[in-house]
């Protein structure tokens, strides 16, 4: 038997390799630890102890770059002195550019500064505040999938650092800040998700409890689509004491939460004022004081009447809304009467009109998201298709589903920009 | 929608182009409240190149019109054109905003 063949490797190779096998651990053992939290904040502070004992540094920093402000945000810093994060946290930001952090940040390279000193960049009001000395630093850019996530920093590490084992380690620390700003965004948007359909179901609400209200001759269906779950659409029938019913449609401005919550005072202000009087003129007066001085700018647009169920008399006012359409003895008339402002905005007066509906004649109030509907290449419908379209339609039963249908149609299926809501009136159908 | 801020005779105009909803109206808001701030004696808005505006644009309107008159100062709109003549006839705009045919007759009255 040969004597087996022996290798020798001189104590410096040995050492280099031990050095590799270590790194090599050092960064499983980082992967697996950064990969057990999607909690932020838990994530960061793993990540600065991870940082601050490869490098043997004497402090550590992480800034996160603040896409809405376009600053750079002191997440963490570690040092031997306990209190040094929550200082910088809540008091420095960096313009991209300023400081060691903003140049690495804005030019998307790493920085090894070994005398702070003589380096003009160096932006010294961190050290002031926390009371450290930064001697030498080393600040690589954090670059994730969707670009610059932020910039860590090395303060004062030991002479000996291994620059490509620190940058190994940011790029893995750039995927986890990465992954669990994602987890915190993807939680918060549930949230409002949720928030939403709270708001929603809130809304809702305050809309007649039946869509379809039955009295007499009088017959009234509404159909209420909401754009982005709640919305500024509203209508209402009250049952007032002298034997009318008072028809309102409206049209908050704006759209989303606050437009919600504006409708739901202009629901509950309209339910109160509407049961004192039987005059559309004096009701959208009240209202129009009652919302005086609205925040934003905030207004209302709308067409309130009140009809005899017995005779099929009805005396309207309008508010800066749309015309109404009157389906009579096989013609279409388009109700444009002389209107006050939108209520909410100017003290004005409303006009009255009076009129009589004839059996078999409908009445259609909308709001503006049937006809300001946008087709896929840009086009509006506009109010004069729509009066077209009820022309051709105006014998069909279920004329507001057919509309609702023609609408959509003409978006293409995309998401509603707008609420949209139809009110019916039937007289002694 | 982009506003470009210019001055004639004293007065700041605000061009509008594009569509003034409630996506773009945060941006008109923020500029209004800048002048208002300055207490500019009068703002005119250039409506000529606008293509759509909705109830957010015209709502934030109306707060730029409150915080002009808050301070004795005066908004004017002028150049409606012909594609959304009929969103201010619906609205009753012309009730609320002084509305002129063009710049000089704004700068006039």
């Amino acid at each position: 038997m040969g004597e087996k063949p022996t290798v020798e490797i001189s104590g410096e190779v040995l050492k280099g390799m031990k050095k590799k096998v270590e790194d090599l651990k050092t960064l499983m053992d980082l992967s697996y630890v950064i990969s057990s939290t999607l909690d932020f904040s838990e994530l960061i502070s793993i990540v600065m102890e991870k940082a601050k004992a490869v490098m043997e540094a004497g402090a550590c920093s992480i800034l996160i770059y603040n896409k809405d402000t376009n600053k750079l945000e002191f997440e963490v810093a570690l040092c031997e002195e306990g209190s040094t994060s929550a200082l910088l946290k809540k008091q420095v930001t960096l313009e991209m550019g300023q400081g060691i952090a903003g140049w690495v940040a804005r030019n998307l390279k790493p920085l090894v500064i070994p005398d702070v000193g003589s380096d003009k960049r160096f932006y010294g009001d961190a050290d002031k505040l926390t009371g450290f000395t930064t001697k030498s630093i080393i600040a690589v850019p954090l670059i994730g999938r969707g670009g610059l996530i932020g910039v860590a920093e090395v303060i004062n590490p030991k002479k000996d650092y291994d620059m490509e084992m620190f940058q190994l380690l940011c790029r893995q620390f750039a995927i986890a800040i990465e992954n669990s700003l994602f987890h915190k965004e993807s939680i918060e948007r549930e949230r409002m998700k949720q928030e939403l359909d709270i708001a929603s179901a809130i809304q809702k609400s305050f809309l007649p409890a039946s869509p379809v209200f039955i009295k007499d001759n009088l017959m009234i269906s509404a159909k209420n689509i909401s754009a982005a779950k709640v919305g500024g659409d509203i209508y209402d029938f009250v049952e007032l004491a002298e034997g009318g019913v008072g028809v309102l449609i409206g049209d908050v401005s704006g759209k989303g939460v606050s437009a919600a919550i504006y409708m739901a005072k202009v629901s509950s202000d309209f339910k109160y004022i509407a049961r004192l009087t039987d005059s559309p003129s004096k009701a959208l007066d009240r209202l129009n004081i009652s919302l005086a001085g609205s925040p934003r700018g905030m207004f209302l647009t709308g067409i309130y009447m009140i009809v005899d169920t017995a005779t099929g008399h009805f005396d309207v006012s309008v508010a800066g809304h749309p015309p109404f359409l009157w389906l009579s003895d096989g013609a279409v008339r388009v109700m444009s009467l002389p209107a006050g402002p939108p209520v909410g905005i100017v003290p004005s007066e409303y006009p009255v009109a009076s009129f009589r509906l004839d059996r078999s004649d409908r009445l259609l109030l909308l709001t503006d998201g049937v006809f300001d509907v946008k087709s896929r290449d840009g086009q509006r419908l506009g109010f004069d298709a729509v009066v077209s379209f009820v022309k051709g339609h105006m014998h069909e039963e279920d004329l507001i589903e057919r509309l609702v249908d023609f609408a959509d149609d003409f978006s293409g299926g995309g998401d509603r920009a707008d609420d949209l809501t139809i009110v019916e009136l039937r007289w002694g159908a | 929608m982009k506003i470009d801020i210019t001055e004639h005779n004293g007065a700041k105009v605000f061009s509008l182009s594009g569509d003034i909803d409630l996506y773009s109206s945060p941006v008109l808001r923020k500029e209004l409240i800048f002048f208002i701030g300055k207490k500019v004696p009068l703002l005119l808005v250039d409506f000529r190149d606008v293509s759509y505006i909705d109830s957010s644009g015209i709502a934030t309107l109306v707060e730029g019109l409150r915080g002009m008159m808050s301070h004795g100062g005066k908004l004017k709109l002028f150049g409606i054109p012909e594609r959304i003549v009929e969103i201010f006839a619906f609205s009753k705009l012309d009730k609320v905003f002084d509305i002129c045919g063009s710049l000089d007759d704004a700068v006039e009255d």
